[in-house]
């Protein structure tokens, strides 16, 4: 089979209103009750942000749609361009949370820029969907179907984290689990384009591989939005009962059996749609975003798996990487396991690390977009240096990884 | 941050196989999220039954850790002598570590003759039959891989397991003393097998790293067939 390369030609991204410093930030998301958290300092100590944006006025009020936020990011990048939106073939759009349920967030951008008819991709996870966007356009670009892919990573996740939100749970207590992620996500938006050929003139980056690996049968739900109780979708809650792989005739019984002795809610109301009422759902804390905390460092471990098993392929060598990406700084990587990945070799140094975490804070899934955007555009890169970006995902742990390499486009 | 120095003590050769050993360890770790009373523990569903099974299912393994070892000083000739000094003064520290975890079942309410009486199951059977015989081997300097896996469970996973015990079922860490012991002694053990690692790992690298896998899938398999005997 014989497949084209895939190179990122233009590169744009988009962070809305003013950088939010730390003190600010409750001015922006609110005071929940009136009053100002006992925790944030230290949550914003150990991740190290200083400024962030949102799409929130002061009032909490949405100033921006997360479709808008593609599309700024978008244009961005396709006034950078030698292409323009109607060459565009393919659109990708990843997301943690789009703007409506229904239909794909790709639909609402490919409207938002007036993309004349083309194929689009809306992927759906946490981190982890901008890089699923970027290699299911990647990949058409190699098979030849493709020549012009958009490819957008935009997240809004302000508007979970307003005061309105802990509010309206009338049954929670404000714990740990359910605020540490309002002092750690903020909004954003990266976008790509990729074509089959680099740029005319200036600095493309050549899509070498991207390879992404997801864990969720070996853990626990870490990073949710939707349940009041995350336990409630542990690993094999169903087969720890029904032996190793039960049946459907298996499950359905065991939900005829947990009814008939009264475990209606584990059944009924797992997810935020199981609620007689949307409101319901509020109430009993099913909306808000949650990290359980005492599972978060397996995110450490399954990544430091990961990169050793694309060392053992040959995919990388820790040697030949001149910028390790990543939207997590080198200080939250530590341990006994980053103790032997160092002993064995195989830690990047720290003065090749890029991230801008501390000043655009922390993204998801458009946080890698929003870095290699920064670095694309910072003059620094040269031909043939190796850009190696890794993109952990806690949620039920994914990782993925990418490798890509400058190159200086046809003079 | 960890500094890059400690990189600077081990040979290329020797990173490549702690390398491997690490993506051996990180495999089993996720392995052992797998086994139900793992799991159980993890998911805070683990009970004081657990936990005597548990116990109860540890200590024919411990008991046969003292002899696999003892027989791999043995089985090293006076060329090895650097490692059978090593390996028997691992044998001295951890020979009765098997009344630790008696002491800690009577602490819990159980009957001394009980746990000195319960069997190996069939997975500690598998596990202790392969230690004996690699260590009854000329030179068997593949257990390093073995005690990689056996100390880094002690090293990395003892202390979180004893804390979360004592969390769950509300009790002393006097009643969990065998596994703090290991996660308070294991970090000097392991780092004199960093050492010999960095020393062998040029001639017997492929076979520390096997039988690291063996290890680490018939440990779990111990975990996993509890009270099967």
């Amino acid at each position: 089979m014989s497949t084209q390369q895939a190179f990122i030609t233009s590169s744009g991204s988009f962070l809305p209103g003013p950088p939010i410093c730390n003190e600010e930030i409750e001015s922006v998301l609110g005071m929940v009750n009136g009053k100002s958290s006992r925790l944030k300092q230290k949550i914003l100590r150990a991740n190290g942000i200083k400024t962030r944006h949102y799409a929130l006025n002061q009032n909490q009020q949405s100033t921006y749609q997360c479709s808008e936020l593609a599309a700024q990011a978008a244009l961005h990048c396709l006034n950078n361009a030698f292409a323009d939106s109607a060459d565009v073939d393919l659109l990708a759009v990843g997301s943690t949370q789009g703007d409506l349920p229904l239909p794909g967030l790709a639909s609402m951008v490919q409207a938002e820029i007036d993309i004349p008819a083309c194929e689009i991709v809306s992927t759906h996870g946490v981190c982890s969907s901008g890089v699923m966007a970027l290699k299911a356009a990647a990949n058409q670009i190699k098979l030849g179907e493709k020549q012009t892919a958009l490819v957008c990573a935009s997240e809004l996740s302000s508007r979970l984290l307003k005061k309105s939100r802990y509010e309206a749970a009338k049954h929670e207590t404000l714990d740990l689990e359910a605020e540490f992620l309002r002092w750690m996500l903020s909004d954003g938006a990266g976008a790509f384009l990729v074509e089959p050929q680099p740029r005319p003139r200036g600095i493309s980056l050549r899509i070498d591989w991207i390879e992404q690996l997801s864990y969720a049968s070996d853990f626990d739900l870490c990073m949710s939005c939707g349940t009041a109780d995350q336990s409630q979708w542990s690993t094999g809650h169903y087969s720890q009962a029904a032996a190793a792989t039960p049946s459907i005739d298996k499950l359905n019984e065991l939900q005829m059996s947990a009814r008939r002795s009264g475990a209606t809610t584990m059944i009924r109301e797992r997810s935020w749609q199981d609620y007689e009422t949307y409101a319901d759902a509020e109430r009993a804390g099913a909306l808000l975003l949650r990290q359980n905390l005492r599972i978060l460092d397996n995110i450490v471990k399954v990544g430091v798996e990961g990169f050793l098993r694309l060392i053992k392929q040959g995919k990388i060598s820790p040697a030949e990487i001149d910028y390790f990406v990543c939207h997590y700084s080198s200080h939250t990587f530590r341990g006994k396991i980053v103790d032997l990945l160092n002993r064995s070799g195989c830690m990047v140094p720290e003065e090749k690390w890029f991230t801008n975490l501390y000043t655009k804070g922390n993204t998801g899934c458009a946080s890698i977009f929003i870095a290699l955007d920064e670095l694309y555009h910072s003059g620094q890169l040269k031909e043939g240096q190796t850009l190696f970006c890794t993109i952990p995902e806690s949620g039920r742990f994914t990782t993925a990884y990418m490798k890509l390499t400058v190159v200086g486009g046809k003079q | 941050m960890i500094t890059a120095d400690k990189t600077s003590t081990m040979s290329t050769s020797s990173q490549v196989t702690l390398r491997e050993l690490l993506a051996v360890w990180l495999q089993f770790e996720r392995q052992l999220n797998r086994v139900p009373i793992i799991r159980r523990l993890e998911q805070g569903t683990f009970s004081e039954e657990d936990y005597m099974t548990l116990l109860r299912n540890l200590r024919p393994q411990v008991v046969e850790g003292a002899r696999w070892i003892t027989r791999a000083a043995s089985s090293f000739t006076s060329e090895f002598a650097e490692v059978r000094s090593a390996v028997i003064g691992h044998a001295m520290d951890e020979h009765r570590d098997y009344e630790l975890i008696e002491s800690d079942y009577v602490a819990c309410g159980g009957d001394l003759e009980t746990i000195r009486n319960a069997q190996r199951n069939i997975g500690t059977e598998a596990l202790a039959a392969y230690l004996m015989s690699q260590a009854s081997q000329p030179n068997p300097l593949d257990l390093l891989g073995a005690m990689f896996i056996i100390e880094g469970l002690g090293e990395k996973m003892a202390n979180k397991w004893a804390s979360r015990i004592q969390d769950l079922l509300s009790i002393e860490p006097s009643k969990t003393r065998f596994l703090s012991y290991h996660g308070a002694n294991d970090d000097s053990h392991i780092e004199k097998l960093y050492g010999l690692l960095d020393q062998y790992s040029d001639i017997a690298s492929d076979k520390i790293v096997k039988t690291a896998k063996v290890v680490s899938r018939l440990y779990a398999m111990q975990l996993e067939e509890l009270d099967n005997v």
